[in-house]
């Protein structure tokens, strides 16, 4: 970085002061204070976790803090994954974010195209609508939601215990269609018309000039939207009762009583390797989804 | 209104002269068609259905349900305000509010200053400050289920537990945590803070990278030291995110329901029994089937309480805004 | 230019996606050409894969009796806070169970099916014990279930703690006074375990707290002319929170958990937490299948009765049948109801099939139990199934030598899990805060269940 650069790219505290030992010395010590603090608030536990994982039950008990007092216990890992069978549970909590992440794709995108784009007449109506669908708090749609499910229209049966139940009402995100809006309004309109005279209808247009310049905006849809699914606890709960669907957020709470500690825990340590995994690979994304999460709603 | 208002499609192809009027245009179904109608209803299609079926309708029968008695078997029965009344005579319906008031009191009182203070610490970090958003963020990530029941195991009150063991080691005597009513509460927004502050943190630092350098620059010209700086010049700057954080704090608190379900299902002694954990308990807990009618009412109560506060708020921060 | 045929093509692959949903499985059981599909509650989630493989063995022998029936199953753990989720979601299997407290309301509220002539077919169909059979019948007496696996209230205690504490495993105590001697006993010499504990969440407060108060001869409801009184402030029920509160708080041989439901008190008490609960008498077999337990270790007594009204609180489970499965499921259902919870008990054939199914999977055989017919008959099951008995008898000798002999009351008949939920909270607060106000308390949980008696008459 350029010495104009650091000039320019500066916070509260400027170059100068970043001199002067009274600010630097203190500045740096509070720094490295905040650096162990967050290593033993953020890091710690998810190791103790990891630790746990692998150590006998009556260790975790008695000497929680311990370090492997009687050696290690591979075992629960397999255990945890096989007989307890968390490995289905997995698989599933992977099906419920792949569906949920395609339904709303398709209706941020194509919703957001016809309400930016297209602009039919009763757009302005739609928008209202489902923006108003923003401030309305999720618990009001619990039971209804559960009942809809219970018998949907056109369907005839009841989409309990199938993943449909999850992915689509996951489609209704108000906020999703907002992000796919904005993005598309800032879109330069000039693109669109000349595909348009060069022939393109509507779909033509989605497909092949759309799309492909919102990458950044699906992107961040889709990092929301796979961690919403794979963090979601409450609806999986009520419309997933068959523990050969059911995802890992909604299995690990209700085989608790039942599992020895040791093999429960590896359960636990298990289910957030993806998380956390993604989250250190496309660090970028996230952090950056979630600023921009904020600088939306500012 | 920009030109894009205008019905390009039409003047693009020239199939048809475009509608002079823009109100009361009478339109043939073959004017529709042809003018793209049905392509535009195509890709409205998949919202309006989801939006349809899974928001827009349920609403609708949220507010027609808390006027019912229901119970699945026999059909619904109008019993106008009953259930309100049922729900407001209920003596957990009191304790609710209070205990979820409590959370959220607790909650900005822990969760609010300390990202800010920890976001505007990061934000002047010059090496690593990827690491430090990392680790800030990681319990964000985990997912929220595994973390409450992580700490349930922390929070076990005998001597052992993981909690207890460590406040050993500094000499301070064994905590009940989760099982006294006094410190329930506050167990519950100590984990719910530690799971939810990275999400705030990095918002902050967002936020706080788009403060205008020459802003700090034309503040030192007039003297102004660290202090002085932030507070004359981030935290103004910052105002806008601030108070969009603190109600979406609010609104977020007022529906917890995933840590007195999982951690204390309301106990003990119904001390974090939230609204939305009795609400559930209304609709999904009596083994002899659910009380729809009281549930899909507090529902309403609820969603109208935190609308009503939204609009004050906004109402009361537009001026501060605006300054 | 747009392609109104492209267009199309679209939406009429939209329409194509909705109509996939409809082609989705409309269901599980059913029948086609007189095969029948039966989906049956297994074991609680969580159990061992001993307990499925025995499971699984029974099943295969129901199959082979009945080649034109398919069994599927599923999990199931019958609790009152996901009942009710389940019924309204129509998830529950074909064939079920509900406690004792529950099958009347819901018979009566059109949620069993009714399998009177299914019933009346088998050939024991006439020779239930009448006041056992009443849970599972209507006014007109109809029957809409088979109640199976009648249990009385006993005190579980661990054996080897007792010993590791210097007390003697074959005596356990017989009054409070020395329940309460021997908990402090074991929480001073073994550090970490509580020395006494009971269930106090989801409704299973009230249940525990309940049988004390009978143990005590007292009753938390009482009937006069069909009208029902709560009367939970009984002397009887005050003693046992007394009790309660002076061993959490005078002698701290309760440990420092205090919320504990059905399974996670097994567990505590499986992981050698907890050194005597009380608890079912059957519980052993869920202790071997979920937490562990090894039946050497394990010793079942009597609760210590107080006074001439007192008694053993007993319940039980109904097999019950959806009322949403067909005909011919519903006939299926009611077979499999038969073969795998009643028969073993009055068939010498099934009851020695039932008992080395389970001994080979090293699951418990001669867990305690309550006559479902009349003594004779369980004599002669019990006599029947005797090669195969797993579990030392001289363990569970502390309570099947008394238990006949008691008093057995069955519990109280209206809102009953209202009731226990509402007493949960008084036992969580005489855990957990010693100024509890337990007349109060008590006095609150009259007049919140007795509104609900009320309602129900209007």
């Amino acid at each position: 970085m350029s010495k104009a650069d650091q000039a320019l790219d500066r916070g509260v505290v400027s170059a100068y002061e970043w001199k002067r030992k009274r600010v630097r010395l203190p500045l740096s010590f509070t720094h490295l204070l905040l650096l162990i603090l967050l290593v033993v608030v953020g890091l710690l536990p998810l190791l103790w976790l990891g630790k746990a994982a692998i150590t006998p039950t009556q260790d975790t008990l008695r000497m929680p803090m311990a370090i492997f007092p009687h050696g290690v216990d591979w075992e629960n890992l397999a255990t945890a994954w096989n007989t307890v069978g968390i490995g289905t549970q997995f698989v599933n909590t992977l099906w419920v974010a792949l569906g949920s992440w395609l339904v709303q794709l398709v209706v941020a995108t194509t919703g957001g195209y016809a309400l930016s784009v297209l602009r039919p007449r009763y757009g302005r109506l739609v928008n209202a609508l489902v923006l108003g669908t923003l401030f309305v708090p999720s618990v009001v749609l619990l039971v209804p939601l559960y009942l809809t499910i219970l018998h949907p229209p056109l369907v005839g049966h009841s989409l309990i215990n199938t993943f449909w139940a999850v992915w689509l009402p996951a489609g209704a995100s108000a906020f999703n269609v907002l992000l796919v809006t904005r993005f598309f309004d800032n879109l330069p309109r000039e693109i669109f018309e000349a595909a348009r005279t060069d022939g393109a209808g509507s779909f033509r247009l989605f497909w092949s000039v759309v799309l492909p310049m919102s990458k950044p905006i699906l992107g961040v849809v889709s990092v929301f939207a796979i961690i919403n699914a794979w963090k979601d606890y409450l609806w999986p709960m009520l419309v997933l009762k068959d523990k050969a669907i059911q995802p890992l957020s909604v299995r690990l709470p209700e085989i608790q009583s039942q599992t020895q500690l040791d093999v429960y825990l590896a359960g636990l340590a298990i289910s957030i390797l993806i998380p956390v995994a993604l989250f250190l690979v496309f660090q970028g994304m996230f952090l950056r989804g979630g600023g921009l999460d904020g600088a939306v709603k500012g | 209104m920009t030109a894009l208002d205008t019905r390009v499609p039409d003047q693009a192809l020239g199939t048809l002269p475009r509608p002079v009027r823009r109100v009361a245009v009478a339109r043939s179904p073959r004017t529709w068609l042809k003018g793209g109608g049905l392509g535009n209803l195509v890709f409205m299609l998949p919202m309006l259905l989801i939006f349809g079926v899974f928001s827009w309708s349920p609403i609708v029968q949220a507010i027609v349900m808390s006027f019912q008695k229901t119970n699945l078997v026999t059909p619904a029965t109008f019993v106008g305000f009953d259930n309100f009344v049922h729900v407001f005579q209920d003596p957990q319906f009191l304790t609710a509010v209070v205990n979820t008031g409590y959370f959220a009191v607790l909650a900005l009182l822990f969760g609010y200053p300390i990202p800010l203070v920890v976001a505007v610490l990061m934000s002047e970090v010059r090496r690593l400050k990827g690491l430090f958003s990392v680790l800030a963020y990681l319990p964000v990530v985990v997912p929220p289920v595994v973390a409450v029941l992580l700490w349930k195991f922390f929070y076990d009150a005998s001597p052992t537990g993981v909690f207890n063991t460590i406040l050993d080691w500094v000499g301070i005597a064994p905590q009940p945590w989760i099982q006294s009513a006094a410190t329930a509460m506050p167990s519950l927004v100590l984990e719910a803070t530690w799971a939810g502050a990275g999400g705030t943190i990095i918002i902050y630092l967002a936020a706080l990278s788009a403060v205008a350098p020459e802003l700090y620059d034309a503040a030192e010209m007039d003297g102004a030291g660290i202090w002085k700086k932030i507070w004359h010049v981030t935290l103004p700057q910052l105002r806008g995110i601030l108070l969009v954080t603190f109600i979406l704090q609010i609104i977020g608190t007022a529906q917890v329901f995933l840590e007195p379900f999982l951690f204390t299902d309301g106990g003990p002694v119904n001390s974090t029994l939230s609204v939305l954990l009795l609400i559930y308990r209304y609709a999904f807990q009596s083994s002899l089937g659910g009380n729809y009618g009281a549930a899909t009412a507090l529902s309403v109560l609820l969603a109208l309480v935190l609308a009503i506060l939204s609009l004050v708020y906004f109402r009361m921060t537009r001026s501060w805004s605006d300054n | 230019m747009k392609s109104p045929g492209r267009i199309t093509a679209l939406a009429v692959a939209m329409l194509a996606g909705v109509g996939m949903l409809s082609a989705c499985s409309s269901g599980d059981s059913g029948s086609k050409d007189g095969k029948v599909t039966l989906v049956v509650a297994s074991l609680i989630p969580g159990s061992d894969a001993a307990a499925f493989e025995a499971f699984g063995a029974r099943v295969k022998q129901f199959e082979k009796k009945y080649p034109n029936i398919t069994i599927r199953s599923n999990e199931y753990q019958w609790t009152a806070s996901n009942f009710t989720a389940e019924l309204a979601g129509g998830t529950l299997p074909d064939v079920f169970n509900v406690p004792f407290t529950d099958s009347k309301a819901l018979l009566q509220a059109g949620q069993l099916a009714n399998i009177t002539d299914e019933v009346k077919a088998l050939p024991y169909g006439d020779k239930f014990n009448d006041k056992v059979l009443n849970v599972a019948q209507d006014d007109k007496g109809d029957i809409y279930g088979l109640p199976y696996g009648p249990y009385a209230m006993g005190l579980s205690y661990n054996r080897a703690l007792f010993t590791e504490a210097g007390l003697d495993p074959d005596k356990p105590p017989t009054t409070w006074d020395e329940v309460r001697a021997d908990a402090k006993t074991i929480s001073e010499k073994v550090p970490g375990v509580a020395g006494y504990m009971q269930m106090t969440t989801d409704a299973t407060g009230g249940w525990v707290l309940t049988t004390a108060s009978y143990a005590r001869g007292g009753r938390l409801e009482t009937v006069k002319d069909g009208k029902y009184t709560v009367t939970a402030d009984n002397s009887a029920t005050k003693d046992a929170l007394q009790y309660l509160h002076d061993l959490r708080w005078e002698d701290n041989s309760m440990g420092s958990n205090f919320l504990f439901g059905w399974s996670d008190i097994n567990q505590a008490f499986g992981a050698g937490q907890i050194a005597m609960y009380p608890s079912g008498s059957d519980v052993l077999t869920s202790l071997v299948q979920s937490d562990n337990v090894d039946p050497k270790d394990y010793g079942i007594t009597t609760l210590p009765l107080v006074g001439t009204n007192a008694g053993a609180l007993s319940g039980g489970n109904v097999a019950v049948v959806n009322p949403k499965a067909n005909r011919a499921t519903q006939e299926a259902a009611v077979k499999w109801i038969d073969f795998y919870y009643i028969s073993k008990l009055i068939d010498k054939n099934q009851a020695q099939a039932d008992a080395k199914v389970l001994a080979k999977s090293n699951q418990p055989v001669g867990v305690p139990t309550l006559p479902l017919f009349d003594q004779a008959t369980y004599d002669q099951n019990q006599d029947w199934i005797k090669d195969e008995v797993n579990i030392p008898l001289s363990n569970v000798k502390p309570f099947t030598s008394k238990i006949f002999d008691t008093n057995i009351v069955p519990e109280p008949a209206r809102h009953t899990q209202d009731l226990y939920k509402a007493l949960d909270t008084v036992v969580q607060a005489v855990l957990t805060d010693e100024n509890a106000d337990i007349d109060a308390l008590l006095k609150g949980v009259n007049k919140q269940v007795q509104a609900l008696i009320d309602a129900d008459a209007k």
